[in-house]
């Protein structure tokens, strides 16, 4: 799924400029690492490609769909063929590591005997089979993002989105959570992650958009990242 | 069919991790609708005991005494008035033979009066008290018609209470209507804004507003419904005996009281399907706003 943003702007009642004239094409395939200080606008902008958030001005396309136009009713469907993990997890904290996996299958009125297999089959991929039965709460940082992880790739999604996924991790966790997301761009699923984490990104060096103060000021394939 | 059961799963999930908050819907509901019915079923006995009354109510008009007038057709004009419910012909026979009969050993003193003194006559009966006293303007305008005997105050405060305790019964059915609606609407409201991050992220992981909705609105249906279940059992439970220690007491009520078990059993079967409606159409309102609120983007 590629991702277009033309004259990108997004501003904040009364008058905070999270993004200004964002302009990146993302092509299908791509590993894109976004970066920058903490506040530079880096969730905004994949906020922007979730749609939980709406341009002030200019146009998010994704998969050549312009989010703006899209129907309320549409939203949840464009939804489960993008995998979202975010900082804080966004696990559902009344249900177990199986359950909430098993959730976004679920709302999509997969049969239960599918939802089992793929559920047992994405647990294991993370490694987490053991926990299936626990709560997000009864888990450590680490845990509970590679249950998001999970979660997110039940659906196989087109799109992953990733929102400094490494940000509450020590570097080992960090480390194994990167070898899940590279697996999944190797599939052939573009991934964009946030993080201002400059080993990680300087590791395997993709393509890096840095803003600053909401502005892009770099787009540079292979690149690396100095924080 | 799997959507369904996923929902109803859901459902269940809802109300047992969130049981405290439905047990205080479940309990709340049960009460309300229980004052409801209560109101209601008082109304109806009040609004049974007034009908009787009002059946009671006897209008007479007496003829001028005069033979060459045509009865059958006064008769068919006083019929065609819109307040007359029923009402029977006395001839001057029948009605002497009538008041001769009710002065038992004394009436032997008619007979002081030689002819007959009493004219046709007719026993009306109305629909309702209040039709009595434009009943009587119109019977007065009529020339043939001598007089006309009623109890006027009898029907005046008769009709007044049974004005009266209709706007009462209307008021306190629509008070305990709102109250319980306001009840089931903020517990739904309580138990939702409990999970709005629950809420948030199941729409963000792409569960429609539908499928997010729809357990929340069977669980204050369900809650609404068992309460009115409760409320009816409640009810049961107390009138019968209350009915029965007020015919006891009270003679007079004897037959003006609803008794009949049927009718009884049907109004708690109306109760509780009003309570699930009840509950249906609040946690709609509520879920479809607040999903509304919740999902829209910033």
């Amino acid at each position: 799924m590629n991702i277009n943003f033309s004259g990108v702007s997004k501003i904040f009642e009364p008058d905070i400029a999270a993004l200004v004239d964002i302009n990146i094409n993302i092509e299908q395939g791509e590993f894109v690492y976004v970066v920058g200080q903490t506040g530079s606008g880096k969730s905004t902008l994949l906020r922007l490609i979730t749609r939980e958030l709406l341009p002030s001005r200019g146009l998010v396309a994704v998969g050549g769909y312009d989010l703006r136009k899209m129907r309320k009713a549409d939203i949840p469907y464009y939804r489960r063929d993008v995998g979202l993990v975010a900082q804080d997890f966004k696990l559902i904290p009344s249900l177990t590591v199986y359950e909430n996996i098993a959730f976004v299958m679920e709302a999509m009125s997969v049969p239960r005997k599918i939802v089992a297999e793929r559920t047992k089959d994405v647990i294991n991929q993370v490694g987490l089979w053991r926990r299936r039965s626990m709560r997000p709460a009864q888990l450590s940082g680490g845990e509970q993002q590679r249950v998001a992880i999970a979660r997110a790739l039940a659906n196989s999604p087109s799109l992953f989105i990733a929102d400094e996924p490494t940000g509450n991790l020590d570097f080992h966790t960090a480390v194994d959570v990167m070898k899940i997301l590279f697996g999944i761009n190797q599939a052939g699923v573009t991934v964009v992650m946030s993080t201002h984490n400059q080993n990680i990104v300087n590791a395997s060096r993709q393509r890096v958009i840095e803003l600053d103060n909401g502005r892009l000021i770099r787009d540079e394939k292979g690149g690396t990242y100095s924080g | 069919m799997t959507t369904l059961k996923y929902i109803l799963r859901d459902m269940w999930r809802l109300v047992v991790h969130h049981w405290v908050l439905g047990l205080l819907t479940l309990i709340t509901a049960g009460v309300m609708l229980w004052i409801l019915g209560v109101t209601t079923l008082f109304s109806l006995n009040l609004e049974n005991l007034l009908s009787r009354l009002e059946s009671e109510l006897v209008v007479q008009a007496y003829l001028v005494k005069d033979n060459t007038l045509n009865v059958d057709a006064i008769a068919e004009r006083i019929q065609g008035l819109e307040y007359v419910y029923s009402m029977k012909i006395f001839s001057p026979s029948d009605s002497l033979a009538k008041l001769q009969e009710k002065m038992g050993s004394q009436s032997r003193a008619l007979e002081m009066l030689g002819d007959n003194p009493i004219p046709y006559n007719f026993e009306i009966h109305v629909h309702k008290a209040e039709d009595v006293e434009p009943l009587v303007s119109a019977l007065k305008a009529m020339p043939e018609v001598e007089d006309v005997v009623y109890a006027g105050m009898v029907v005046r405060r008769i009709s007044a209470l049974s004005r009266i305790s209709s706007r009462i019964a209307l008021v306190m059915f629509i008070l305990s209507v709102i109250i319980t609606a306001l009840v089931v609407y903020n517990t739904i409201h309580i138990s939702l804004y409990s999970r709005r991050e629950e809420i948030g992220i199941m729409y963000l992981v792409g569960a429609t507003r539908s499928y997010i909705a729809t357990p929340f609105v069977l669980e204050g249906t369900l809650l609404a419904l068992f309460g009115a279940i409760i409320a009816a059992a409640g009810i049961i439970g107390a009138y019968f005996p209350g009915v029965s220690l007020l015919q006891a007491n009270l003679p007079f009520l004897r037959t003006s009281l609803i008794t009949e078990k049927s009718i009884i059993w049907r109004f708690c079967g109306l109760l509780a399907g009003f309570g699930a409606t009840l509950g249906w159409v609040c946690s709609y309102l509520v879920v479809a706003r607040f999903i509304n609120s919740i999902t829209r983007p910033e």
